[in-house]
């Protein structure tokens, strides 16, 4: 796989990272909870950009570890047969998402354990230093780990048979885009949109967000069989 | 004219013990919705005087009421005054 087919692969998986909610929910709680609590518009900005951060940095720690997991047991060339598990995961996971992400019902509450929602919806009200903040964006993306794990788990493979300097680079990419969602809310919270506006967009367009999550998985999945699967077993007959 | 101190209000699923009315907390809650919804502080501390006082009055008559219904019936007033507000104050729970 050449390096601008294997960055491309990197940009669609960590999209669709961008395109999973929970963070954004527990971002659009935090900065609701800041407003409401009559917070200084600097207090709020530093919040929500710790949150933004510790996210950030959660991403990239998760991915990194992944990638030198497959490093460390299968070292730059992994075995057919792992690329073709994850891309059943990918696959199996974009099905899941299709019919199972966003409960029923009014809101944005999504297909996880309810007790982890109060907690993390508590924790978001509770958090009133910066460093409160950026533990709970280091927790929101362990609690989105299952909907996440398939496209950081195609990144790594598709980093692993890089050179370290690109290596480096796919996890910036990917880092990066995968924060776009909470960037958005972050820009649009600091310019004062009203919170009640984002969460109806959100709310509003829950099953296109849904259906699109759970499109690109597909694609994916299915991409990455194609091109490395059924072309590397093409090229051994 | 009851100051909502003598009114029970049982909480939500039962699980937690019913504790009495308490204004500030009502007038708290809805302030923060409307500031959530963009309404400038000393607008918000005004709806939430009016919220609060419709919520008093509808309690007069009531020795105990759950905390889910004083939520319906603050909503229900507050749409009128700030119907994003009142969006905020009855998704909250739902965002995650």
């Amino acid at each position: 796989m050449d390096i601008p087919s294997s960055l491309a692969i990197v940009a669609l998986a960590a999209l669709i990272h961008a395109s999973f909610q929970l963070s954004v929910s527990v971002l659009t709680l935090l900065s609701g909870h800041a407003i409401g609590a009559k917070k200084a518009k600097s207090r709020i900005f530093r919040l929500t950009t710790s949150y933004v951060i510790g996210a950030g940095v959660m991403t990239m720690l998760a991915l990194s570890f992944i990638a030198l997991l497959f490093i460390h047991i299968f070292g730059n060339s992994v075995p057919l047969l792992v690329w073709a598990i994850v891309c059943g995961l990918v696959l199996g996971i974009g099905i899941a998402v299709w019919l199972f992400y966003f409960r029923r019902g009014k809101g944005t509450s999504l297909w996880i354990s309810r007790s982890f929602a109060r907690h993390l919806s508590d924790r978001s009200k509770a958090t009133h230093h910066s460093v409160e903040s950026f533990s709970l964006g280091l927790t929101s993306v362990v609690s989105e780990l299952v909907f996440i794990l398939p496209s950081m788990a195609v990144t790594a493979l598709v980093l692993v048979q890089l050179e370290g300097v690109w290596q480096l680079a796919g996890i910036g990419i990917y880092t990066l885009i995968s924060l776009l969602g909470l960037l958005i809310v972050w820009a649009m919270v600091g310019g004062g949109h009203s919170i009640s506006k984002i969460q109806k967009w959100r709310e509003t367009n829950k099953r296109f967000l849904q259906f699109s999550a759970g499109s690109a998985l597909i694609v994916l999945g299915i991409y990455v069989y194609v091109t490395k699967i059924v072309t590397d077993i093409a090229g051994m007959m | 004219m009851n100051m909502g101190g003598a009114i029970d209000i049982v909480k939500r699923g039962g699980k937690r013990p019913s504790e009495s009315f308490i204004r500030e907390k009502l007038h708290a809650s809805v302030v923060a919705a409307c500031l959530s919804a963009g309404a400038p502080t000393g607008h918000a501390e005004t709806i939430a005087k009016a919220v609060t006082e419709t919520v008093i009055q509808w309690l007069e008559t009531r020795p105990e009421v759950t905390s889910h219904d004083i939520r319906l019936v603050a909503s229900r007033h507050l749409r009128v005054h700030h119907p994003d507000a009142a969006y905020v104050y009855e998704h909250h729970r739902v965002t995650l």
